[in-house]
């Protein structure tokens, strides 16, 4: 079993656009229609993939910021709810 | 003299508030009948304004020629019969055409003649003459019933919405005259360009022979507009700054106010969390009246309902009387980490001019610098600090019909298809957090606070105003271009936005600074 500091070898670059054009193709979405690479287009397939590892590898940064899980917001007090179940009777 | 109501509501509610609208987006808040027009929207609440409104002095020689006149002296003029709405009309329109094919702040506009059918028909009293002819500027994506809507995108090419958003309708009912839908950036990003290609369209309406230097964005072409009194004023929206953006960069009082207080029925979203209806004006007077006439509940966004009733935003605006320049109420000004430090040393001059001038101000107290909430960084950066899946759950069906559309924008609209449903209960959870930090640590310093960038703010729904403080060299446009200052606060802090830029306005005079008319 591996300790939470030793995580398996980060995905590559080619790995994760295999994973990032299967998630399109799933729900439908056709992005072989850009051009592969065109800086003078608006958009290609470089600067689409590009973007996507990066939002993928900021899961990771997510994923590490700890929430503690007893936290929570205060509460307006006294809480509305004895009034609305009164209403709503 | 009654409390602002930044004290009097309920800072736990506002963070239970928002976290009810952050589950709403999560359970299945939908695009707002945008194609089937299922739902009519209604102008929403109007009223008469505060007197305020119309007492204000109107500067001379203004009726010569009424598109220098604010929506305040506007409002003034025709009410006393001194100006009316069809020769506003013709004067709007006139410059229109005359400049509006070097500044392209339109993108789809009434015919003159329809305008001024429109301008008869506007009565002289009550609640439904609050605006009484003012020729306004809606961005293009507040849906208009007689002019397209595009969102400055290709995705909405040729959109005929067959109702009014809920504010435009508003503003239809309060007398007011809809000259035009303003350019904006694909849909709410950037500046406005070309559909399907990165050229840029709308100019700086300080820079009008140069389409080098930005007219800041989204909401670039109703900035325009109303800078180059092709407007009187308008609306812009809000989800990463684009409001207080193209304001600042062309010399406009703005406000974004507190999330809810103004309706988004029948504007095109982008986050159902964060978008916010602005108004773009030429001061802060005009910006706190066009805010009153739309801030009203409606049935159509529950967003908007249940909340504090809209305070007399018009009075907050208006310079308060006494001996001296003061803010209406008793606010400690705080000041950014670095607020006073620019590498820029023109611009560090004018912001130091502002502290000191404000610093001189009757009921001003300056915090120097304040010290940002903890794990400042961690919550306002990308991801936690992000939004990516709420642009994607609107539009999936446009992008199975095509990715081009979308242009440059397509990144922001197909990341949220990647994100983890963790990493966006996370997002979810950090907001809430910097929130309530945002309350609790930050504004415990101060009421209100000079800032930087308006993106924490925008993600916990807070309101913030841009308004001018000066021109600086541009060195690559050659000319002189305007700085603004942007001020945030507690929720529902609107008064005392109104009532900091009403003060600083009272004694400067960079509102009434207008840009030069393009050549040719």
């Amino acid at each position: 079993m591996r300790t939470p500091s030793e995580r398996p070898p980060e995905p590559t670059d080619e790995e994760l656009d295999r994973y990032i054009l299967t998630r399109y193709a799933l729900l439908g979405i056709d992005v072989s229609v850009l051009p592969e690479s065109d800086p003078e287009a608006p958009m290609d397939l470089v600067r689409l993939l590009e973007n996507a590892r990066e939002i993928l590898r900021q899961d990771v940064v997510a994923a590490d910021f700890e929430i503690d899980p007893q936290f929570h917001l205060p509460v307006p007090y006294p809480a509305p709810f004895t009034r609305w179940t009164e209403d709503d009777r | 003299m009654s409390a602002p109501q930044d004290v009097v509501v309920s800072r736990r509610w506002f963070l239970d508030r928002m976290a009810s609208i952050s589950s709403a987006a999560a359970a299945g808040a939908l695009l707002p009948a945008s194609a089937s027009g299922a739902v009519r929207a209604r102008g929403a609440g109007v009223e008469s304004l505060p007197l305020e409104a119309y007492r204000g002095p109107v500067r001379e020689g203004v009726q010569a020629d009424p598109t220098e006149a604010s929506l305040a002296e506007t409002i003034a003029l025709v009410r006393r019969g001194a100006l009316h709405p069809e020769t506003l009309v013709e004067a709007y329109v006139d410059r229109i055409e005359r400049f509006d094919g070097a500044l392209k702040a339109y993108a789809d506009r009434p015919s003159r003649s329809s305008l001024l059918a429109e301008a008869r028909r506007v009565p002289a009293e009550g609640p439904q003459a609050a605006l009484l002819g003012a020729c306004l500027a809606p961005k293009d994506n507040f849906y208009t019933a007689d002019l397209l809507t595009e969102g400055g995108s290709r995705v909405f090419e040729g959109f005929q919405p067959d109702y009014d958003a809920t504010v435009v309708a508003t503003m239809r009912a309060a007398g007011g005259l809809m000259v035009g839908k303003a350019q904006m950036g694909n849909l709410a990003g950037g500046r406005a360009q070309v559909y399907g290609t990165t050229t840029p369209t709308t100019r700086n309406a300080w820079t009008p022979d140069d389409d080098r230097y930005s007219p800041g964005g989204s909401s670039s072409g109703t900035a325009t507009a109303v800078a180059a009194r092709l407007a009187v004023a308008g609306l812009g929206t809000q989800t990463g700054g684009s409001v207080i953006g193209p304001g600042n960069r062309q010399g406009l009082t703005c406000i974004k106010p507190t999330f809810g207080r103004v309706s988004l029925h029948g504007v095109i979203p982008l986050s159902y969390t964060r978008d916010h209806v602005g108004t773009m004006a030429r001061d802060v007077l005009d910006a706190a009246i066009l805010l009153q006439v739309i801030a009203h509940p409606d049935p159509n966004d529950p967003r908007t309902l249940g909340l504090p009733g809209a305070p007399n935003f018009v009075r907050a605006a208006t310079p308060f009387p006494g001996p001296g320049p003061a803010v209406r109420w008793p606010t400690r000004i705080g000041l950014w980490p670095g607020y006073l430090d620019q590498e820029d040393p023109a611009a560090n001059a004018l912001r130091q001019a502002l502290v000191d001038r404000l610093g001189r101000t009757g009921n001003v107290q300056i915090v120097p610098e304040i010290r940002l909430p903890d794990q400042w960084e961690e919550l306002t950066a990308p991801p936690l600090g992000g939004s990516h899946g709420d642009p994607t759950a609107f539009f999936v069906e446009h992008l199975r019909r095509d990715v081009r559309a979308f242009g440059d924008r397509l990144p922001r609209f197909l990341n949220g298809m990647l994100q983890s449903a963790d990493t966006y209960v996370k997002v979810q959870q950090a907001r809430m957090l910097l929130l309530h930090r945002m309350q609790t640590q930050l504004f415990t310093q101060c009421d209100v606070v000079l800032i930087e960038g308006t993106g924490p703010f925008d993600g916990t729904g807070l309101p913030v105003l841009g308004m001018p403080i000066g021109t600086v060299m541009d060195e690559e446009a050659g000319r002189e271009v305007p700085a603004g200052a942007t001020v945030a606060a507690l929720p529902f802090g609107e008064e005392r936005l109104l009532a900091v830029a009403a003060a600083w306005q009272a004694v400067t005079d960079h509102h009434r600074v207008r840009p030069p008319d393009p050549v040719g």
